[in-house]
């Protein structure tokens, strides 16, 4: 009898459908793996038509409480672009702080919540409250450090208030940025342990490679999640990001309602592991030392170390911010009033959230009332390459015990930590 | 179609929204009411609806904090320390009739789904609450005010069953905290 092996992933998206991995295969043979996946919605694009552009930063936090940051930015950048206005360097180093707490809870959240207890052995993070105390406090430590940035920068522990076009609508004072330049010192001998935890069990991350197309920013001399083009590791030409729809060339593919998209592949990735490989020379020098003690160079196509990338971006988020509070500081904070005519145009603006570039664009009237956009997220152009990775990566462990297999193609969609946008945030129980 | 929230509601654009470290107010206050959920998906806001609306009773009182958490997750375990209470507001679906408003206790009830770990986007706050309990960071009085929804579709409005009931969520509210006032 044929031995036959079936294997189903599920995660949970929308009421309406399910992320699936399907995996069949008949004495080791593949018939089938594919990842599928429903449309993300899209729905926030038609959201914002018709509203004026003071009120598209407030629609659009609303996407994402991992990412609000991240999706204000771009939206700010597009507003930005479209009706000429330029910020001051105090906005760009207020802004690029806010990010980084972002950053600094959503890596910290990742690997601490969801990797860690595949790296463990164990099924969720809870049970490593009794096994890893002290691990499991830094963590959220950690986290709250983040959550604590945002808070003082965005006016709020998520979805920012203070982010608008031109500027922020309140700054914040010199004694809470003191306290964030004690909360983020304090950070560093936190992810020090916290990166030895990962190192001891660094052998759980299969060791599995696929080479691959890297997509990010890119802005010379810097490790950038803000400023500069669309870069690629097929080509040394950038992108300007107006012209993101050259990047994301979207398709359709049966498997699957949401689109994929391409490069000059027939897939690219995005996210942590796709800036290190544009942009690792100039990581900040503890933040680079840990990729080193990892082993991890430029060109490393494991995306099941993304995850250690992450780390990797988190010490680096922390360095710089430390730069950045301290120049704040010594400058002092200038008094600052957002200023913006509104008038017709189109302009489009891109970020690195932590999942991977962001692109936002809008087009407004002569009242500034949004007559259509175009939002392009991280994780809908990863669908392909996740779906080539599955594809390469299921023939080399299919014969392996079915729990094995299942275990290793979760954690191949952890390392990416999917955008499910809007899902499963409303409680669904029953009494007992 | 039930009428459109204005944003300022939803996300209210003015000064006092944003937390003023030179506020009076206790930085822990012992009673703390979070609303949840995405605002984008018409009944999945009623908990940030209520929350908001509620922000203003409460604006001068040191003994309670509303907090707007929307779909931020994770991020409720740091607000949670050191309060005595903690309600919940919160889109959830019990089978029941659109608009039913059930308070309930977290023993009292289990989730009919669980997270697959495999995105941060994921939300469960029985699981988050479960963790915060391990961790010996949670309030000894916990409640969830959950409101079944009628639509969960993409939309800035409520239905119209909670639209209609809206003043009896927050009475029902107003009533739990004065309990505990």
């Amino acid at each position: 009898m044929p031995k036959l092996v079936e294997i189903n992933v599920h995660h949970i998206t929308r009421v309406e459908g399910h992320g699936n991995i399907a995996i069949r295969a008949t004495d080791g043979k593949i018939d089938k793996v594919e990842w599928q996946v429903p449309e993300a919605p899209r729905f926030f694009e038609a959201m914002v038509r018709g509203r004026r552009w003071e009120d598209i930063q407030t629609i659009v936090s609303r996407i994402c409480g991992i990412c609000s940051v991240a999706h204000s930015l771009a939206a700010i950048k597009a507003i930005e672009d479209a009706m000429d206005i330029v910020v001051s360097p105090q906005t760009e180093k207020l802004r690029m702080l806010t990010l980084y707490g972002e950053f600094i809870e959503s890596h910290v959240l990742h690997i601490g919540y969801l990797v860690a207890p595949d790296l463990l052995g164990v099924q969720s993070v809870v049970p490593l409250v009794a096994s890893h105390p002290d691990l499991v406090k830094l963590v959220v430590r950690l986290h709250r450090l983040g959550n604590t940035m945002m808070e003082v920068l965005g006016g709020r522990r998520t979805h920012p208030l203070t982010l608008c076009p031109g500027g922020f609508k309140r700054l914040p004072g010199q004694g809470e940025l003191r306290a964030l330049q004690e909360q983020l010192t304090a950070a560093l001998p936190d992810l020090q342990v916290l990166a030895d935890a990962v190192y001891s069990v660094k052998e759980k991350l299969p060791a599995f490679e696929r080479d691959t197309e890297y997509v990010a920013l890119v802005d010379r001399g810097t490790y950038t999640f803000y400023n500069g083009n669309i870069g690629s590791s097929d080509t040394t030409n950038t992108v300007a990001v107006q012209k993101f729809k050259q990047v994301a060339n979207e398709y359709i593919v049966p498997q699957s309602t949401a689109k994929w998209a391409k490069w000059h592949r027939a897939s690219y990735m995005v996210g942590a592991l796709a800036r290190f490989h544009l942009n690792a020379e100039h990581l900040y020098p503890t933040a680079a030392e840990l990729a080193r003690y990892f082993g991890v160079t430029r060109g490393c196509c494991n995306p099941y170390m993304n995850t250690v990338v992450q780390l990797v971006e988190t010490v680096h988020s922390v360095e710089h911010s430390l730069e950045l509070v301290a120049s704040l500081l010594a400058e002092g904070i200038t008094p600052e009033t957002p200023r913006v005519t509104a008038k017709a145009g189109w302009g489009a603006g891109a970020v690195e959230a932590p999942r991977g570039i962001l692109f936002h664009s809008y087009a407004f009237d002569d009242n500034g009332v949004c007559t259509g956009a175009n939002l392009t997220i991280p994780t809908n152009q990863n669908h392909a390459n996740m779906q080539k990775d599955l594809e390469a990566l299921v023939p080399t462990i299919i014969t392996r015990p079915e729990a094995e297999v299942r275990q290793l193609v979760e954690m191949l969609i952890r390392a990416y930590d999917p955008c499910i946008s809007c899902s499963t945030h409303y409680l669904n129980i029953e009494f007992v | 179609m039930g009428n459109i929230l204005p944003i300022t509601p939803i996300l209210p654009m003015h000064e006092s929204a944003i937390r003023n470290p030179q506020s009076a107010i206790p930085r822990e206050p012992p009673i703390l009411i979070i609303g949840l959920g995405n605002p984008l998906l018409s009944d999945e806001g009623i908990g940030v609806a209520l929350v908001n609306a509620l922000a203003a009773s409460y604006a001068d009182n040191p003994a309670v904090e509303c907090l707007d958490m929307g779909t931020g997750g994770m991020a409720v375990l740091h607000v949670l320390p050191g309060r005595h209470k903690a309600l919940f507001l919160d889109c959830t679906l019990m089978g029941e009739a659109p608009g039913t408003l059930r308070r309930f206790t977290p023993a009292e009830v289990r989730a009919r789904q669980s997270t697959s770990r495999c995105s941060l986007h994921e939300g469960n706050l029985l699981e988050l609450l479960a963790l915060a309990g391990e961790l010996q960071t949670l309030p000894a009085e916990i409640v969830i005010f959950g409101i079944e929804p009628l639509t969960l579709e993409s939309g800035l409005s409520l239905s119209q069953p909670l639209q209609q009931r809206f003043e009896d969520y927050m009475s029902a509210i107003r009533g739990e905290v004065k309990e505990r006032e």
